[in-house]
């Protein structure tokens, strides 16, 4: 592995680090924002306790009482939906690994330079994880940057840390749909199924942790958005064993990826 | 391999599909290609030429068969082959958004020795006449075959594997291509180029394959097929075609498939023009359309016996 494709990777993608990170990071200076007025926090606390717990969940948290802090709102609102705007990135970035370049016919050129398709496919993975990498620390750096400079009391690391916890997910999704990419060979298809497997995701996360049940907790744990719950960090009760679940998936799911496209024909 | 070969392949076949949906693409294919020689790769549109060529890039896997390069398997070795190896695709994509520049400075980056690399791509985009500054999208189709030609020669490659690289190009940068060609040659080096131009094919290479259906059906010096090479001529007269001239040219040795239509005649040609102008100069010639054969054409003329009466 020479870090070519890497270096190339991030030269011609840096911009998609400034956007999204400035976007989102804009999200979550509203959100401090917000979080700087007890008065709004407390209205919203409110009106929370109204709502049914599927609705409540479809915010990001378990207990109303996560809302009544600065912290609690900020991670809550912000990590929930944070984490869907970046499943949004991960399936492009997914794309952006073989199937976008496959589609167009610029891989045929590629793969007749000297690099073999293993280090290519791990190469790009590897430049799309950096630049989500760098997305969620702009992000997070100017979430945090926000409740420092607008004086809200609420722990920094914590914050940093939940939206951190983004990545493993955000490293999921992108997988799962260059997994789809080159298995299915066809873009419109992996598309639909990676925007598929992050709805059902989605709704498995608000449905299992609405209702009881065996049924509706393996529902729940069969969504990523279940291992990236902000209220963890807030409450204490995070557990890594949840991220290594998410890392294990990604290198399962990286694996058979791999093998896919090193295995099979090359367009057409 | 075979003593000085640089591409050696055996048994090669491409299958599409499964049950009855599954068809041929290659068949069988055995075929060498010599060290310092320009190989002509001859077949009409979907005989399997660019099958062949993906094979021997190992962008497809094949169904049975194998096929080495330098004496190396172009799969298990497929990274030192495409070292030694430049490719350029008959349909050429690039990164739309991105300059002739920064692709050459990409690739080269990829195949080591960037700066010697880009050095070579400078003046071979000069002689080409690239401007390597413009974005991709803004080239005109001419122009990214160009940069293609450029990417594919700026190492100085032992081989050169051309998929139909001049269709687009204008008449001089074909012809400065073909030059490029005989200079590749000249330092020993070796080509490998698909088409279906048989007048391209004539002037470059050295010795074509003629493939049909997926089959290769023969292998041949250039000269060979020069010699089996005929023309359609139609010629149109003024007024009726003159009395007698039907027969009088199909008595003509060297004229066959002789029709009459009015005041055109068409016919079929091999050999020197001379007895042909003076059977016609009895009637008011107002032109004369000389057409080449199509590579079937050639090929059913070679295999039914018109080589002997060429």
């Amino acid at each position: 592995m020479s870090g070519i494709v890497i270096g190339n990777t991030l030269r011609t993608s840096w911009k998609q680090i400034l956007y999204w990170g400035l976007g989102l990071g804009a999200l979550g200076l509203y959100i401090d924002f917000i979080a700087s007025s007890p008065d709004i926090i407390s209205g919203y606390a409110e009106l929370f306790k109204t709502m049914p717990p599927a609705m409540l969940k479809a915010f990001g948290a378990s207990d109303v009482a996560l809302f009544t802090t600065s912290e609690g709102w900020i991670v809550s609102i912000f990590v929930s939906e944070a984490a869907i705007f970046l499943s949004v990135f991960a399936v492009m970035a997914g794309l952006n690994i073989t199937a976008n370049d496959e589609q167009s016919g610029v891989m045929d050129v590629i793969l007749s330079l000297p690099i073999s398709r293993a280090a290519y496919i791990l190469e790009r993975w590897i430049g799309y994880a950096l630049i989500g990498l760098a997305i969620i620390l702009l992000t997070a750096a100017i979430t945090v940057g926000g409740v420092v400079g607008m004086n809200i009391e609420a722990p920094s690391d914590v914050i940093f840390a939940s939206i951190l916890n983004l990545y493993p997910s955000m490293l999921l999704v992108m997988t799962v749909t260059s997994l789809l990419a080159t298995v299915m060979r066809r873009r419109a298809l992996a598309i639909g199924l990676s925007a598929a497997f992050v709805i059902v995701s989605y709704l498995f996360n608000a449905i299992g942790a609405a209702a009881g049940g065996a049924a509706a907790d393996l529902m729940e744990s069969l969504s990523y958005f279940s291992y990236v719950h902000g209220e963890a960090f807030v409450l204490g009760t995070y557990d890594p064993m949840n991220t290594v679940l998410v890392l294990v998936a990604v290198a399962i799911g990286f694996g058979l990826s791999l093998k896919m496209f090193v295995s099979r024909d090359i367009g057409i | 391999m075979a003593s000085g070969s640089i591409i050696e392949i055996k048994g090669l076949s491409k299958t599409y599909g499964s049950g009855s949906k599954q068809t041929a693409a290659l068949s069988n294919l055995d075929l060498s290609v010599n060290r310092g020689e320009i190989f002509g790769y001859l077949g009409p549109n979907g005989a399997g030429k660019t099958t062949t060529i993906r094979l021997l890039l190992d962008l497809i896997r094949p169904s049975q068969g194998d096929a080495k390069i330098f004496g190396m398997d172009v799969r298990a070795d497929s990274v030192e082959v495409h070292r030694r190896i430049g490719f350029f695709p008959a349909e050429l994509s690039l990164w739309e958004g991105r300059s002739g520049d920064q692709i050459i400075q990409y690739v080269a980056s990829v195949r080591g020795d960037a700066k010697g690399i880009v050095k070579h791509a400078g003046e071979l985009a000069e002689r080409l006449d690239l401007d390597t500054t413009k974005r991709v999208r803004d080239l005109s189709s001419g122009n990214k075959r160009k940069l293609g030609l450029v990417i594919a020669m700026m190492h100085s490659p032992e081989l050169l594997i051309l998929d139909e690289p001049t269709g687009g190009l204008d008449p001089l940068v074909q012809q400065t291509f073909h030059t490029m060609m005989d200079e590749y040659r000249d330092k020993g080096k070796t080509v490998f180029l698909s088409s279906h131009v048989l007048s391209e094919v004539q002037a470059i290479c050295d010795r074509v394959g003629i493939l049909r259906d997926g089959e290769l059906k023969a292998v041949e010096s250039v000269e060979k097929i020069t010699n089996v090479e005929f023309n359609w001529v139609d010629v149109n007269f003024r007024d009726a075609v003159p009395a007698g001239l039907q027969q009088k040219l199909e008595n003509m040795p060297t004229i066959t498939d002789v029709s009459a239509n009015g005041a055109r005649v068409r016919m079929r040609m091999i050999g020197d023009f001379d007895p042909l102008l003076r059977a016609i100069s009895d009637g008011y010639v107002e032109s004369l359309h000389i057409e080449e054969p199509t590579l079937e054409e050639i090929f059913l003329a070679y295999y039914s016996g018109d080589k002997e009466t060429s």
